[in-house]
């Protein structure tokens, strides 16, 4: 081989190491990254409690919605997200009005909103202000549960209100500000007082304006006490733990909603339902058998039902994992 | 003396004297070969190129060949002096473009380029198929609807094909067309010199390095197709005084965007060889090459979201990151690779060949992963598309009536819609939205929800082999060998990208939301529980497979007169065992360490006899059996999890034959073949995520039998001596014949629970193995049915040729998950008669339309299996593609330029699908009670009617310029 021809390959040859790896991109900035609106989208003109005022007739009956075609602005803070998977698709949005008298309906508010995504709570984080357009939207009640949403067919073959398109978020939601973990919306009613558990009997409160609530809940697990203890857990939490504990949503357990219901016997002889999704971290919590306090979102169906947020809603979760 | 005279007549032998040169320099070729057509006689251009052909029965067909040059089969019907001129094979543009025409749009999510190449299936000698690899490639046309593992390649004797896979990875070679030129291509009964051919054929690279064109070639080439750009430097020094032969090549292949959007192209070949001829009987010559590749690949998609982009080659693997795009499937893959190999010319008619190889290949292919929660980044998801909404293929859904009725059905398809629409960004992947969801997690404590992995399928391979080939007399001629080969595959992932988060705990996110994240099943490695994962680390899973394989085999041809017979036989035995090193929780006492090995004792038999009657007429038949062992990597149940093989594992037994006619009348040369092969005790495995289960199933189909069966016609009529048409076409048919057995594994369930899963209760109660109704199903991705005309114009250097092509009864990969005897039995799609008539004749409650299009099992009253029908496959329709090309060869002195222009789909129709595949979903929500599943309500996505297509390139050109100094 002359010269000329080693001269040819070594060029080409350095050519070739000069072109690195074409697979080689900046990291985006993460501090301007958003799903929702960029722009304004409406003057806040009403609040959750109007909203309830306003579609009292869907909100009353079980599982009916309206579409809304016009600006209906609303603004309040997530309360409740996804974070834990046990809310799916599911933020509940809470706004207290200061100028209102802690007694007044219209003082604390909650209503949940659908969104159609496995995971929302990076785009909406607790303590977050945000602002909402129903314009195209629908409202009314889901289980008897206040929510914005959009239609669906269950696998049932139900018509529900279920989640609207994530897609939507650019239009109709509009983030105010940044999260404020101080905020008086993350602050859960407390119900494990005398005066709580008075609230919880009272049947009064079974109304639409009392749900969804964020609230904290005290009592024992039934499946623990008793004779029930000594019932064999079922379910799938399998590993090296024999006998198997019990846990708040073994799959084998679920019913058609995917999700298990524990009893909770707040006072003596009054329960309420602790619901717990199956497929999350907290199914996996082993069941306590002792007094606990419990928060997450507190909803009326035909009884009083509580569903956890994350883990660290359940007293001392340390415990139970 | 009358009787003397007679003979000489009848006999009409005469001698012919020639030369044989180069086509472009006149050079004369010195060791051209001359054989006289079908037979094993023949002899050596002398040094000056000059040969003298005794005692020939004239009329005859002699094959003339030389090493880097286009073999050529020249008629004589004279005995006057003939000047045989030898184009180069860079004259020809199928040789150039022919490893350009598969587009990674292609391509299965997990597979290489390589596996889509068409078989070699091919004699240089045969004018169909040394034609329809590169007419037919476009479309991706398998000879015959074989696949590729049925092909052999050898590099100096040595069976490159991958022992775990069976096919071979023409990666290996990317971009080394020069210095891979030197093969020689057998059809399946055809005797050769370098080993076993299968029933695709087989080809053998020769590397030798004083084999090659002495000089300098450069090639320069442009297109729009994968890459851009290709430069190719190469240089031979031919046999030096001293006995030493050196060839070298570097080549380059470029796109920083392919034709395709989104896609790269990043290539670097080389090659070296050198030989050193220690005397007139050994020679030693050693090659190395290797070609460092990375490229970013193209994924299918849905009709649908092909309607959303505007475009059958919308490309949803990529997405933008700060602006730019980025490709979440990047393919590396460089697999350096050594041969040496010793030739001894025992005597002037026999020669034994020694070679050693070693090969270790680092292939990756990249792929985007979430955990927890994460929603999935596929831009083409289907939760993502319109069509979720609701089932527009239902008619009573998809109406002005019933959607005036549900008007929020209308409102959610055009969000959508206008989402798909209104910016390309919408429709890619949101490289930006993942960084931002992991910088959220970290900053509340969490770790990585997205990532990129990388799945790694590395190997080292060493092979050996010894052919001793002997040219016993005019009339016999044996080569006999043996061969061996033993790989490593090193199967394994690791972290690509953490895509700006900096942690990752290795745990199954399946088996977390089954049993919890501090369960034993969601560890992937317990001997390594909740292992922090880096960039770069090791996690998932990570296995090696061990294949060894020995072969011993021989070839015999007997010549005499108007009979060629040959004779083949081989036995080979073959081990496979996987290592595990990983101890996966989902199989904490079969995933870890060896799974022993399974071993098989495969052999080979074929003959073939040629009777030519006279010159211009062959008349060939053929047939062979083989029993050779299955696919590793489709020999165990879940190869990523456990130990366990798959059952059924048995010998694949192959059984084929086939006649030609191969003819010349006046100006008309052509052949004519049918051919019948019939395949049992195949095994394939798939592997998806079911939704029904909630987790990652194998799906393995064992006892496969199949029938391939067609005829092949050749047709080359020379008009004019610058003129000349050819027609070439195969209507063929590949289909299964049987409802093979199937064994379903879901990752992390109770094994009960899988045993459930994995039989099927008759009407009559009676519990039988799982199968897949597959009975009449095609084999699909390849035209059955390809047919093409063509011309071809010579003049003062210049030629031209154009071709049109016909394609059709191309059929989409079924998917087996849908035809389970399983699932037909929870949709309610096994039968029983619901009346007997007077004749006796069996009514059942479904019309033969809805059986034929959905399908389902028919039994008689006592519970007896009556027939069985497997769901509509979809046949693509036939379709047409023009392609042109022309080109000029220009003689400098010592020197040549050759230019050639190739314009491919010419009408540019982008609407020809190559293939696809139908997603293993099922249209229905299950329920389950006690084990029983039953059919719910219809999935708003019909899965059925969403199957992702491959479609053709659109119109492509090629240009290529080479020069020769």
């Amino acid at each position: 081989m002359n010269i000329r021809n080693i001269y040819i390959s070594l060029l080409a040859t350095a050519t070739l190491v000069c072109t690195s790896c074409m697979d080689d991109t900046d990291e985006p900035d993460t501090n301007t990254f958003l799903v929702t609106s960029t722009e304004n989208i409406g003057e806040v003109n009403t609040t959750i409690y109007e909203l309830k005022n306003k579609f009292s007739s869907v909100l009353a009956n079980n599982n009916t919605f309206e579409k809304v075609n016009t600006d209906i602005v609303f603004e309040g803070v997530v309360c409740a997200n996804d974070e834990g998977g046990n809310l799916y698709q599911t933020l509940i949005i809470r706004s207290i009005d200061t100028t209102k008298p802690t007694t007044d309906d219209a003082y604390d508010q909650c209503i949940s909103i659908g969104i159609k995504n496995t995971f929302l709570s990076p785009y909406f984080k607790l303590g977050q202000r945000v602002k909402i357009n129903l314009n195209g939207l629908y409202i009314g009640n889901y289980s008897r549960v206040p929510k914005i949403g959009q239609p669906y067919y269950t696998s049932k073959g139900n018509l529900r209100l279920g989640p609207m398109l994530f897609e939507l978020c650019k239009t109709n939601i509009e983030l105010v500000g940044e999260p404020d973990l101080s905020a008086p919306e993350l602050v859960p009613i407390d119900l494990t007082t005398q005066e709580g558990i008075a609230w919880l009997n009272n049947r009064g409160n079974q109304t639409p304006y009392h749900t969804p609530l964020l609230a904290t809940v005290r009592g024992l697990i039934a499946e623990m006490q008793g004779i029930q203890s000594r019932i064999p857990a079922t379910g799938a939490l399998s590993g090296n733990d024999e006998p198997l504990p019990k846990i708040f949503a073994p799959e084998a357990l679920y019913d058609d909603g995917y999700a298990v219901d524990r009893t909770l016997n707040y006072r003596s002889d009054k329960t309420l339902t602790i619901r717990t999704s199956t497929q999350n971290e907290c199914s996996f919590l082993h069941l306590p058998t002792d007094v606990r306090s419990y928060t997450g979102q507190l909803t009326y169906y035909s009884n009083w039902q509580l569903t956890l947020r994350t883990i660290t809603d359940v007293e001392r979760y340390e415990e139970l994992q | 003396m009358l009787l003397v005279l007679n003979v000489a007549i009848a006999s009409a032998q005469s001698d012919v004297l020639g030369v044989v040169v180069d086509a472009q320099t006149g050079q004369p070729l010195a060791g051209a070969a001359l054989t006289i057509a079908h037979t094993t006689q023949g002899t050596i251009a002398d040094a000056n190129g000059q040969f003298r052909l005794s005692a020939l029965t004239l009329p005859t067909d002699i094959v003339v060949s030389y090493i880097g040059y286009q073999e050529q089969t020249v008629h004589i019907s004279s005995a006057e002096p003939l000047r045989i001129a030898l184009a180069t094979a860079e004259l020809y543009s199928d040789d150039d473009n022919s490893d350009f025409t598969f587009t990674e749009s292609q391509l299965d999510d997990d597979s290489d380029v390589s596996q889509t190449v068409t078989s070699v299936l091919s004699g240089n000698n045969d004018p169909y198929a040394s034609k329809v690899g590169y007419l037919f490639s476009a479309m991706r046309f398998r000879v015959r609807a074989y696949e590729n593992q049925y092909s052999q390649t050898y590099i100096n004797g040595l069976l490159f094909n991958d022992i775990e896979r069976g096919n071979f990875n023409y990666a290996l070679i990317g971009g080394m067309n020069d210095a891979t030129r030197n093969q020689e291509s057998v059809s399946h009964h055809e005797y050769n010199h370098f080993g076993l051919n299968n029933i695709g054929g087989a080809s053998n690279i020769n590397t030798r390095a004083s084999q090659f064109a002495t000089g300098n070639k450069l090639t320069v080439s442009v297109c729009n197709r994968n890459y851009k750009a290709r430069a190719m430097y190469t240089y031979a020094t031919g046999l030096l005084a001293n006995g030493w032969a050196f060839a070298g090549s570097v080549g380059y292949r470029w796109a920083n965007e392919g034709v395709i959007e989104g896609t790269f192209y990043n290539s670097l070949s080389y090659f070296l060889s050198a030989e050193k001829h220690i005397n007139d009987k050994h020679s030693i010559s050693l090659a190395t090459f290797g070609a460092p590749t990375e490229r970013a690949q193209q994924a299918a998609s849905t009709e649908e979201a092909y309607w959303l982009a505007n475009s059958h080659y919308y490309n949803p693997n990529w997405g933008y990151q700060n602006g730019e795009k980025r490709n979440a499937r990047i393919v590396n893959d460089y697999e350096p690779t050594t041969i040496i190999t010793w030739d001894w010319d025992a005597t002037t008619d026999s020669r034994l060949t020694v070679s050693g190889g070693f090969k270790y290949a680092l292939y990756s292919t990249t792929a985007l992963g979430w955990a927890g929660d994460a929603y999935d980044p596929r831009p083409d998801y289907y939760k993502n598309l319109p069509s979720s909404v609701f089932d527009v293929y239902d008619e009573t859904k998809n109406n002005g009536e019933y959607l005036a009725q549900n008007p929020y059905f209308i409102d959610q398809y055009n969000t959508l819609l206008n989402h798909w629409t209104s910016d390309k960004a919408n429709r890619q992947i949101d490289w930006d939205r993942m960084y931002y969801v992991n910088s959220v997690s970290e900053a509340n404590g969490g770790e990585a929800l997205y990532y990129q992995e990388r799945r790694h399928n590395n190997q080292a391979a060493g092979l050996l082999s010894a052919t001793w080939k002997h040219n016993v007399n005019q009339h016999h001629k044996y080569t006999a060998g043996i061969f061996g080969n033993a790989t490593r595959g090193m199967h394994y992932k690791t972290m690509a990208d953490l895509l700006g988060a900096s942690k990752y705990t290795d745990l199954d996110k399946y088996s977390v939301n089954d049993y919890g994240a501090k369960s034993n099943e969601a560890q992937n490695d317990m001997r390594h529980p909740n292992r922090q994962i880096g960039v770069d680390d090791k996690f998932g899973y990570n296995y090696n497979i061990d294949v060894l394989k020995a072969r011993a085999w021989g070839q015999y041809q007997f010549a005499y007169g108007p009979l060629t017979a040959n004779a083949q036989l081989g036995v080979e035995a073959t081990s496979i065992e996987r290592n595990g090193k990983m101890q996966n929780g989902r199989a904490p006492h079969n995933s870890y360490g060896k799974s022993g090995k399974a071993q098989f004792v495969g052999s080979e038999v074929g003959a073939s006899v040629t009777y030519h009657p006279g010159a211009n007429h062959y008349i060939s038949v053929g047939g062979g059996y083989a029993a050779i062992a299955p696919q590793a990597r489709n020999s165990f149940v879940s190869a990523s999890i456990q130990n366990n093989f798959v059952n059924n594992l048995e010998l694949e037994k192959i059984l084929s034959g086939e006649a030609s006619y191969q003819f010349r009348i006046a100006n008309l040369f052509g052949k004519v073949s049918g051919y019948y092969t019939q395949f049992a005790d195949q095994v394939e495995q798939t592997a998806f995520y079911n939704d029904q289960q909630s987790t990652f199933t194998y799906l393995t189909m064992s006892n496969i039998e199949k029938e391939h069966y067609g005829i092949e016609v050749a047709l080359n009529y020379q008009i004019l001596s610058s003129l000349s048409v050819h027609a070439i076409g195969t209507v063929a048919d590949a289909k299964y014949t049987n409802n093979p057995l199937a064994q379903i594994s879901y990752e992390g369930m109770d094994y009960n629970e899988v045993q459930k899963l994995n039989s099927y209760t008759t009407p009559s109660g009676e519990a039988e193995q799982l199968r897949v109704v597959a009975e009449n199903m095609r084999v699909s991705g390849t035209p059955l049915t390809a047919l093409n005309f063509g011309i071809n114009y010579n003049i003062n250097g210049w030629f031209f040729e154009a071709n049109i092509n016909y394609y059709d009864r191309i059929y989409i990969a079924f998917s087996p998950y849908r035809r389970l005897t399983s699932t037909y039995k929870t949709n309610g799609r096994v039968y029983t008669p619901s009346s007997v008539d007077n004749l006796g004749r069996l009514a059942y409650e479904v019309t033969k339309a809805d059986i034929k299009e959905n399908g389902g099992l028919l039994y008689d009253n006592s519970g007896q299996f009556v027939k069985s029908y497997a769901a509509h496959q979809e046949r693509f329709s036939g379709d047409y593609m023009i392609d042109l090309s022309v080109g000029k060869n220009i003689r400098l002195r010592r020197k040549s330029l050759s230019i050639n222009l190739s314009v491919n789909n010419l009408t540019n129709n982008t609407n020809m699908r190559t293939g696809g595949y139908e997603q293993n979903r099922d249209d229905y929500y299950y329920s389950e009670s006690n084990g029983i599943y039953t059919k719910g309500e219809g999935k708003a996505y019909r899965f059925s009617r969403n199957s992702k297509y491959y479609y053709a390139n659109s119109l492509n050109a090629f240009l290529n310029i080479g020069f020769k100094f």
